[in-house]
């Protein structure tokens, strides 16, 4: 990716108001692993924060096949990330219609997902956060984060995500977190370690409110 | 009425020509009651106690048979009915009580918009968020719900517009909502007649408020009718914090002709203006509050002038853990008659409510509430020989059973 990447997906992000992270230029000496501990500001692990490392000259993964179910009135799963390029099927498990839209600047798209009604695939050629909705059912909310980095994540129940062996060279790392407020900033810190980086991130902020969960489907709103 | 029934017949032909091409998807379910009650003869039957339930409908009693239609008409089009059987005196054993055509289309640029012709309610009750306008903390709602569920519907066009900031990355939505309405100029009736009520007997469209009215110098109690060809107006305005807080106002005015008669229902158009404020909140370990408030007035001048003013407030605290619930609400409730001296129409009180409910998440439902309602209606000595206080208490349970599907 070229260097105005970053600056225009920051703008575009900024734009749909999700809070990107990016910490520039951590430097690996040689091919090792580098490993992101994200804690929230109450010191506990965030899980689930997406991590990309990108670095100039570094093509993006490989394009996939991803699914985004509809499940009991509900997106599955709630994150999805995938690199550029990707097909994502929209399958409805659900006996009722759906109504799944996005109109995120990276890709805006509709579809009417009826019942034993497949809709093609739909590709993903801009990096970005897409947030989706559904027509029908004002409370579905998920996100399908699209990505151009050669190397991305998720952290998990530790807050901690590993990457594979890093070549060496100098790489941003970015989180992002739909709980995330905008404009977060991170303490950084950065162990040494010529085989094995460790960073540590902390919020200054407190997340925001998750949604909430388990309210009967018998509630229309 | 005949605009509503052309709309409805022309609503029943639209979901048979496209029953073919979307899902409709339908939902049944029959609650029913288990009451004991020392209430006054219930405003249903004429009287001027205030539950629906009184001391002669104890026992085993129908809470609601529901039937409700959703059928999608196209891919933003759809079409709405909800028909209810409540097994007691009203006109018909089965009627509608929202009938309306929706066009949703699919959100742009953050902004979400939604337009609603016939019948429905307006959006004013947090509390009324269950399938079938219930309130899902408890089986009888607030005095203010219960008023609107007995006395007011928009019969008419309304219009909708959300912004999604939500979706945007930011904190809040915001949404504006307008409509213009008729076949609403009774409404005020059974609140000059009886004032207040706690119940969850939703008025049907082409019903009246429960058992005939015997004296040929009072009202049908019909209350969805056009009488003086004057369109009336809300507009109401919502803010969201995420899904944590709703604030709601909404001003209302049926800009009804005070002076207009309907002799075929025995009543008058009634001028009702009022302003509704409704604030929720919802916490992540289960609490929820919801107060609310409304203020307003009718008006008749069938030759002299009357008013009534009236208020209501309500603040209700629920705790939901899984499966079950325990909710508390405290209602007042006021309406004050200026006019003619030699009548009375003013009315004073409160209500507790106590409940506990149980929801399997699909198709049972059990909910225990005890309701105690104190009131000072003046009405009742003039009218009854009865005292003007009241305290009525009810415990009711109410078992329902619930299926929904598609075709």
């Amino acid at each position: 990716m070229p260097p105005s990447f970053l600056k225009s997906r920051n703008r575009r992000l900024r734009a749909v108001g999700i809070a990107w992270l990016a910490l520039c230029c951590s430097a690996l000496a040689q091919a090792g692993t580098l490993t992101v501990t994200v804690k929230q500001r109450n010191a506990k692990p965030l899980v689930g924060a997406v991590i990309t490392l990108e670095a100039p000259g570094l093509a993006p993964v490989a394009p996939i096949s991803a699914i985004m179910d509809q499940v009991n009135l509900a997106f599955v799963p709630d994150v999805l990330v995938i690199p550029v390029h990707s097909r994502v099927q929209f399958p409805n498990s659900d006996a009722v219609s759906h109504q799944v839209y996005s109109f995120s600047p990276a890709r805006q798209f509709q579809l009417p997902l009826y019942r034993g009604k497949p809709y093609p695939p739909v590709v993903f050629d801009k990096p970005g956060v897409l947030t989706l909705g559904c027509n029908i059912h004002d409370n579905m909310l998920a996100y399908i984060v699209v990505t151009g980095a050669p190397y991305f994540g998720r952290t998990g129940a530790d807050g901690q995500w590993t990457s594979p062996d890093l070549p060496p060279g100098k790489y941003s790392l970015r989180v992002w977190h739909p709980l995330l407020n905008e404009s977060q900033e991170l303490e950084r810190a950065v162990q040494g370690g010529s085989d094995s980086e460790r960073i540590e991130l902390k919020l200054l902020r407190d997340l925001r409110p998750a949604p909430l969960k388990g309210q009967p489907h018998s509630w229309a709103y | 009425m005949g605009v509503l029934k052309r709309t409805q017949v022309l609503l029943l032909g639209a979901l048979v020509a496209s029953a073919t091409s979307h899902a409709a998807e339908w939902e049944l379910s029959l609650d029913l009651r288990a009451v004991s009650s020392d209430g006054r003869e219930s405003f249903l039957d004429n009287g001027q106690g205030k539950l629906r339930f009184d001391e002669d409908h104890q026992g085993i009693q129908l809470g609601r048979l529901r039937a409700a239609l959703d059928q999608p008409l196209g891919e933003v089009f759809s079409a709405h009915v909800e028909a209810s059987t409540w097994d007691d005196d009203d006109k018909n054993p089965i009627d509608l009580t929202e009938a309306y055509l929706e066009y949703r289309p699919y959100p742009r640029a953050g902004f979400k918009s939604r337009v609603r012709l016939g019948a429905f309610y307006p959006p004013m009750s947090l509390e009324s968020r269950a399938l079938g306008w219930e309130t899902p903390y408890t089986i009888t709602p607030s005095a203010i719900s219960s008023w609107i569920g007995e006395e007011i519907r928009t019969v008419g066009l309304e219009g909708q517009v959300d912004w999604l900031g939500t979706r945007l990355g930011h904190s809040f939505d915001l949404q504006l909502t307008a409509a213009l309405f008729g076949w609403n100029d009774p409404a005020g009736t059974m609140l000059a007649a009886h004032g207040f009520a706690l119940h969850d007997r939703q008025t049907t469209l082409f019903g009246r408020v429960g058992a005939p009215q015997p004296d040929l110098d009072k009202p049908k109690k019909e209350l969805f009718h056009e009488i003086d060809d004057r369109a009336g107006y809300y507009v109401g305005a919502q803010a969201r914090y995420l899904d944590r807080a709703v604030l709601n106002v909404l001003h209302y005015d049926n800009r009804a002709d005070p002076t207009a008669e309907a002799p075929e229902i025995r009543d008058l158009a009634w001028l009702t203006k009022f302003d509704a404020v409704a604030l929720r909140l919802e916490s992540g370990n289960g609490w929820t509050a919801i107060l609310q408030a409304l203020d307003g007035i009718t008006i008749i001048d069938p030759g002299f002038w009357l008013d009534w003013e009236f208020d209501s407030q309500s603040l209700l605290v629920s705790r939901r853990m899984g499966a079950h619930m325990l909710t508390a609400r405290y209602d007042e409730f006021n309406v004050l008659f200026r006019g003619d001296p030699l009548m009375s129409g003013s009315e004073d009180g409160n209500a507790w409510a106590l409940a506990y409910s149980y929801d399997s998440g699909d198709r049972w439902r059990f909910a225990l509430e005890w309701l105690r309602v104190e009131s000072d209606v003046p009405a009742r000595v003039e009218e009854l020989g009865e005292p003007a206080f009241a305290i009525e208490s009810k415990l009711e349970l109410s078992v329902r059973y619930s299926l929904s599907g598609s075709f």
